[in-house]
C-alpha cells in the first residue's frame, strides 16, 4: 500500500464519518439527505482504493439516486422541511448516544482483540470477471432471490401507498400535522371541501 | 500517446467540441429567425468575455457552498465522462473496467448536482426547475441502463475499450437499432436542451440558473455543453464503433462521429417542442421505457 | 490501510447511525440512521473481501445482498411512510401509538 492510497484513505474515512454525523446535526432535510450521499461517496472511493471497482461505483451511483429520492421524501413529509427554524426532533436521546458509543465499543473491541488472516486479494485478479460468474453461476440462486425480493418489494410498496389504498380514498380529509400533540392543525385550515372539487365564492 | 498528450486532447477535445456546438445552436437560431450572423465563430467567445466582465450575482441567504460548487461539479462530470472515451486502441485517459457502469454514475450525479443548482439558490424559479429536472432526470436515466447494459452486452465486458473493439464487425448502432435513438434522447436530457429542457427553460426564466450571472454563469452555460459533448463523445464510441474506421487515423474518427452525433443533437433540440412534465413523463415510462427492454432483449437474443 | 483501520471506520459508522435510527423521531431521519448503518456493513464486508479472504468472489456477492437489502429498505420503508401519512398526516414515530394497550 502506497502512502498516497493510505493518506487518500484517511481522508475519505474522515468525510464518510464526519458527514455521517453532521446528518443529525442539520435543521435543512436536503442538505441532510446529501450529507449522507457524500458518506456514502467516501466509502463508495473507499472500495475502489480496496480492488472492488464495480462495487465502489455501483455504490455511488446506487446512493446518488437513493439520495435523490430522499431528498424529495424528506420535503415531502416533514413538517420543516426548509429547515428555516432551528429544530431537535430527537426521543430518548442520552439513551440513543450511550447505545451509539457501546456499539462502537463494542465492534472496536471484537476488531482489536481478534487476529484476523492476513490474505490480500492478489494484484491480477480479475474481480469484475469473477464477480460476473459467480453471480450467474454458482450463486445464481442467491441473485436470483434477490431479484425476486426486489419485484416482490415494487409491488408491496405500490399496494401500500397507492391512493386508493385499504383504507378507502387515501387523501381525504387530509390536513397537515399540528404543532404541538393534539393541537390545531399547521398551517391555513382548509376551505370547506378540503380543497377539492368546487370552489363556492 | 504519453499521458501529458492525452491530457492535452482531452481538454481540447471538451473546449473545442462545447464551442462547436455553440456556434452550431447560433447558426441555428439565426437561420430560424431569417437572420445573418456576421461573426458566427467568434460569438460564443464574445459570449464568454461578457460574461467574465458581468458583477456575479447573489440572492438572499442562499446555500452558498452548494451554489458556487454546483456548477463546477457539473462541468467536472462532464469531463470525467469525456475521459472514458478512447481517442484510439492505446490512448484512454480513465481506463476503467468497469467504464460504462461510471458513466451511469455520471447520470446519477448530473441529477443531483443539477436539483442542488437550482436548490441552493433559494429562489422559487430555480427549486421549481430543480423539482421537474428530478422528476424527469431519474426515469430517463433508467432507460439508459437498460441500453448501456444492451451496448455491453456483445462486448462481455463493462470497459469501454471493449465495447469498441466488439464492434470492429458490426456497429452497435445496427445490431441494436433502438439504442442510439433512445441514448440521444438521455444525452439531451442530461444537459436539458430543447424537448428535454425541464430544469433551465424559457417559462421558468432560466429555472435553475435564474440567479446567477457572471463567472458561475459561465461555469455553468459551458458545463452544459460539456456533457452533451460526453454524450455524444459516448454515442459515437459505444454505439458507431469509436476510432474505429478505414484510411483516417482513430482520433480522426472519432472527432467526426462525435461532430455528426452534435449535429443531430442540436437539430433534435431545436426541432422538438417540450411538452408538459407529466405528459412526459407518461411518455417515458409508457413508451420509452419498454422500448429500452426491447433493445436489452434484442441485444441479448443477437449475443445468444 | 489495514483491515483494523477499515473496520474501525465501519464501526464509527455502524455506531453514529444506531444513534440516528434510536433518537431520530422522524421516519425519514430514522431511515438515513438505517443507510448509515448499512454503509459501515457494506465497507466492513468490502475491507474483509479485500484483505483477509482473499478475494474470493463470494465476498462481492455479500456487498451486493447488502445493496439490494437497501433498495428494499428504503422502498418499503417510504412506502409505509406514505401511507402513514395518509392516514394520520404526520411522519412522527410518536404518532404510532394504536400496538400500544
Amino acid at each position: 500500500m502506497s502512502v498516497v492510497d493510505d493518506m487518500a484513505f484517511w481522508i475519505f474515512a474522515l468525510t464518510a464519518i464526519v458527514s455521517g454525523w453532521r446528518v443529525f446535526c442539520t435543521d435543512s432535510m436536503v442538505r441532510a439527505s446529501f450529507l449522507l450521499l457524500a458518506s456514502f461517496i467516501a466509502v463508495g472511493l473507499i472500495m475502489l482504493l480496496l480492488g472492488a471497482p464495480y462495487l465502489g461505483i455501483a455504490t455511488i451511483f446506487m446512493m446518488g439516486v437513493e439520495m435523490m429520492v430522499m431528498a424529495l421524501f424528506m420535503v415531502m413529509y416533514m413538517m420543516n422541511p426548509a429547515g428555516l427554524n432551528p429544530m431537535v426532533m430527537v426521543h430518548q436521546h442520552r439513551f440513543s448516544i450511550g447505545a451509539g458509543i457501546a456499539a462502537f465499543v463494542g465492534l472496536a473491541a471484537v476488531m482489536l482483540v481478534t487476529d484476523f488472516a492476513d490474505n490480500p486479494v492478489a494484484s491480477d485478479a480479475r474481480v469484475v470477471t469473477d464477480l460476473g460468474k459467480e453471480l450467474l453461476g454458482d450463486s445464481m440462486l442467491i441473485f436470483e432471490t434477490a431479484g425476486v425480493t426486489l419485484l416482490a418489494t415494487m409491488v408491496a410498496s405500490v399496494i401500500l401507498s397507492s391512493r386508493s389504498g385499504r383504507f378507502g380514498p387515501a387523501d381525504e380529509g387530509s390536513v397537515p400535522p399540528p404543532l404541538e400533540p393534539g393541537g390545531q392543525p399547521a398551517g391555513r385550515l382548509p376551505e370547506e371541501g378540503g380543497g377539492h372539487g368546487h370552489h363556492h365564492h | 500517446m504519453t499521458p501529458i498528450v492525452l491530457t492535452v486532447a482531452w481538454v481540447a477535445f471538451l473546449l473545442g467540441m462545447a464551442w462547436y456546438v455553440a456556434v452550431l445552436d447560433g447558426l441555428w437560431a439565426a437561420a430560424r429567425e431569417g437572420r445573418s450572423l456576421r461573426t458566427p465563430l467568434a460569438n460564443p467567445l464574445y459570449r464568454c468575455a461578457t460574461m467574465l466582465r458581468q458583477q456575479s450575482n447573489l440572492t438572499e441567504a442562499p446555500d452558498l457552498l452548494n451554489w458556487r460548487l454546483a456548477p463546477a461539479l457539473y462541468a467536472g462530470l462532464a469531463g470525467t465522462g469525456v475521459a472514458l472515451v478512447p481517442f484510439s486502441g492505446a490512448s484512454v485517459l480513465a481506463d476503467l473496467e468497469v467504464g460504462i457502469v461510471w458513466w451511469g454514475a455520471v447520470e446519477a450525479l448530473t441529477v443531483v448536482v443539477v436539483f442542488l443548482h437550482g436548490w441552493s439558490a433559494n429562489s422559487q424559479l430555480g427549486l421549481i426547475g430543480a423539482y421537474r429536472y428530478v422528476a424527469i432526470g431519474l426515469p430517463v436515466m433508467l432507460i439508459s441502463m437498460f441500453v448501456l447494459i444492451a451496448a455491453a452486452l456483445p462486448a462481455e465486458s463493462l470497459a469501454v475499450p471493449k465495447i469498441i473493439e466488439s464492434q470492429r464487425e458490426l456497429w452497435n448502432v445496427i445490431r441494436q437499432p433502438l439504442g442510439l435513438p433512445l441514448f440521444l434522447l438521455i444525452g439531451l436530457s442530461l444537459s436539458f436542451r430543447g424537448p428535454f429542457n425541464y430544469a433551465d427553460s424559457a417559462d421558468l426564466a432560466d429555472g435553475t440558473a435564474s440567479e446567477i450571472s457572471g463567472a458561475a454563469r459561465l461555469v455553468w452555460e459551458f458545463a452544459r455543453l460539456a456533457m452533451l459533448v460526453a454524450t455524444a463523445a459516448m454515442a459515437a464510441t459505444v454505439f458507431l464503433g469509436g476510432y474505429l474506421g478505414p484510411v483516417l487515423p482513430g482520433p480522426l474518427w472519432l472527432l467526426l462521429k462525435t461532430a455528426a452525433v452534435l449535429v443531430l443533437l442540436v437539430a433534435l433540440s431545436h426541432l422538438f417542442a417540450r411538452i408538459s412534465p407529466s405528459r412526459m413523463l407518461t411518455l417515458i415510462w409508457i413508451v420509452l421505457m419498454p422500448l429500452a427492454f426491447i433493445d436489452l432483449v434484442w441485444a441479448g437474443l443477437v449475443a445468444l | 490501510m489495514t483491515l483494523t483501520a477499515i473496520l474501525l471506520v465501519a464501526a464509527a459508522l455502524i455506531g453514529i447511525g444506531l444513534y440516528g435510527t434510536l433518537s431520530q423521531q422522524s421516519f425519514v431521519m430514522l431511515m438515513m440512521g438505517l443507510e448509515l448503518m448499512l454503509n459501515g456493513v457494506l465497507l466492513a464486508a468490502v475491507g474483509f473481501w479485500s484483505l483477509a479472504a482473499g478475494g474470493v468472489p463470494t465476498g462481492q456477492l455479500l456487498a451486493i445482498v447488502t445493496m439490494a437489502v437497501m433498495a428494499v429498505e428504503m422502498s418499503v420503508g417510504f412506502a409505509l411512510i406514505t401511507a402513514v401519512y395518509r392516514n394520520r398526516q404526520a411522519d412522527m414515530t410518536e404518532s404510532l401509538g394504536t400496538m400500544k394497550h
